[in-house]
C-alpha cells in the first residue's frame, strides 16, 4: 500500500524507536517476495541445465579417450617414419664409406680428373641427402610439442568434468539418461569417432577378407 | 676441449619420439655411446650407476621433472660437473632463468633444428 511521502518519513522515524513487528515495512516484503521469486525462477533455470551437464559430463571421459589415441597414433606414425630414416641413413653411411674407397683407388691408379670430379660430386649429393634427411629428423619433433598439448588438453578436461559433476550434484540428480535424449553436435561427433575407432582394421586384417573374396 | 666422441652420453625425455630424434642428431655429429631415461629419477639413478660425460634432458616429465634432477644432479658431489643441456618446450623467460639458476649449461627450445644442438654443443665443450 502506498504512503504519502510525509507519512512514510515520519513512519521510519517511528520505525527508529519502535520494534519492527508492530508496523510491518510492506517495501521489505515486496522486495523480499521479488527476491524469492528471483531464486525460484533461477533453481528453476539451474536445474534445467542439469540434463545437457550430465550429458556433457558422460561425454568427457570419451572425448579424453580419443585425444590420448591421437596422441599415440602420432607417436606410432612418428616412429614409422623414423625407421624408414634410420635405415636411409645407414644405407647412405655404408655408400659414402664405399665412395670413399673407391675414390682412394681411383687416386691411386691415377683416374681422369673428369672421373674424379663425378666422384666429388656424388659424395656431395649424399651430404646434401644426409642433412635433409637430419632436417626431417628434426622436423618429426613436432610429435612431441603435439603430444605435450594433448597432455594439457586432458588435464583440462578432466578438471572441467569434475566441475560439471560439482554442478550437477548440486542442482539436479545425475542423470544417466540424458545422453540418450540430447543428442547434440559433439555427441554425434564423439559417435563418429567411437565408430571408426570400432571399425577401423589393419592391412593383414584387410588382407584376410580380401582372400576370403577371392582376392590374391 | 672439444666433446669427447666417445663419452657417454644420456638422453632424457618421457617421449620416445624426442628420444629417437635427439640420438640420431647426436650419433650424426659423432657421438655414438647413447643412453636414454625416461625421467629425472630413472636418469639420477642411472648417473649414479656409471660415468656419464654429458646430459641432455627434457623439463616436462612425470615422476620427476628435468629442473629437479639438474638441481640434485647439482647438488650431488659425484655428478654436479657433468653438463647438462636443457631441450624444451618450456619457452618462458622464467624457465630459462630457474634453469640458468639450477645450474643448467645451455638451453635448446623445441622445436630445435641440428644446427642448433651441434653450436650448443660446441659452446659447452669449448
Amino acid at each position: 500500500m502506498a504512503q504519502p511521502r510525509a507519512a512514510a518519513k515520519s513512519q521510519e522515524v517511528v520505525n527508529e524507536e519502535e520494534p519492527a513487528d508492530k508496523t510491518p515495512d510492506t517495501k521489505l516484503y515486496e522486495e523480499l517476495g521479488e527476491l524469492a521469486r528471483f531464486i525460484d525462477t533461477t533453481m528453476k533455470t539451474l536445474s534445467e541445465f542439469s540434463t545437457p551437464v550430465s550429458t556433457s559430463t558422460e561425454q568427457l571421459p570419451q572425448a579424453q579417450t580419443h585425444l590420448l589415441n591421437l596422441k599415440t597414433q602420432t607417436e606410432q606414425g612418428t616412429h614409422r617414419v623414423m625407421l624408414e630414416v634410420e635405415a636411409i641413413q645407414d644405407n647412405h653411411a655404408h655408400l659414402s664409406k664405399l665412395l670413399k674407397e673407391m675414390t682412394q683407388t681411383l687416386q691411386l691408379a691415377k683416374a681422369s680428373p673428369a672421373l674424379m670430379q663425378q666422384m666429388q660430386v656424388l659424395g656431395q649429393g649424399l651430404g646434401q641427402d644426409d642433412k635433409r634427411l637430419l632436417d626431417i629428423m628434426t622436423a618429426l619433433s613436432f610429435q612431441d610439442l603435439v603430444a605435450q598439448s594433448v597432455n594439457k588438453l586432458v588435464t583440462i578436461l578432466d578438471e572441467v568434468e569434475h566441475k560439471l559433476l560439482q554442478l550437477v550434484v548440486v542442482f539436479g540428480p545425475y542423470q544417466k539418461q540424458a545422453a540418450k535424449t540430447d543428442q547434440g553436435k559433439a555427441s554425434q561427433m564423439l559417435k563418429q569417432l567411437e565408430a571408426t575407432k570400432n571399425t577401423s582394421m589393419d592391412q593383414d586384417l584387410a588382407d584376410e577378407i580380401l582372400k576370403q573374396f577371392g582376392f590374391n | 676441449m672439444p666433446a669427447d666422441p666417445n663419452m657417454k652420453i644420456l638422453v632424457v625425455d618421457d617421449m620416445s619420439t624426442m628420444r629417437r630424434i635427439v640420438k640420431n642428431i647426436l650419433k650424426q655429429l659423432g657421438f655414438n655411446n647413447l643412453e636414454e631415461a625416461e625421467n629425472g629419477q630413472e636418469a639420477l639413478t642411472k648417473l649414479k650407476a656409471e660415468t656419464y660425460g654429458f646430459v641432455v634432458s627434457d623439463w616436462n616429465m612425470p615422476v620427476m621433472m628435468g629442473i629437479d634432477m639438474l638441481r640434485a644432479i647439482r647438488a650431488d658431489e659425484s655428478l654436479k660437473k657433468i653438463p647438462v643441456l636443457m631441450v624444451t618446450a618450456e619457452a618462458q623467460k622464467e624457465n630459462l632463468m630457474e634453469a640458468v639458476q639450477a645450474g643448467v649449461s645451455n638451453y635448446v627450445v623445441k622445436p630445435f633444428t641440428a644446427e642448433t644442438m651441434q653450436e650448443k654443443i660446441n659452446k659447452i665443450f669449448k
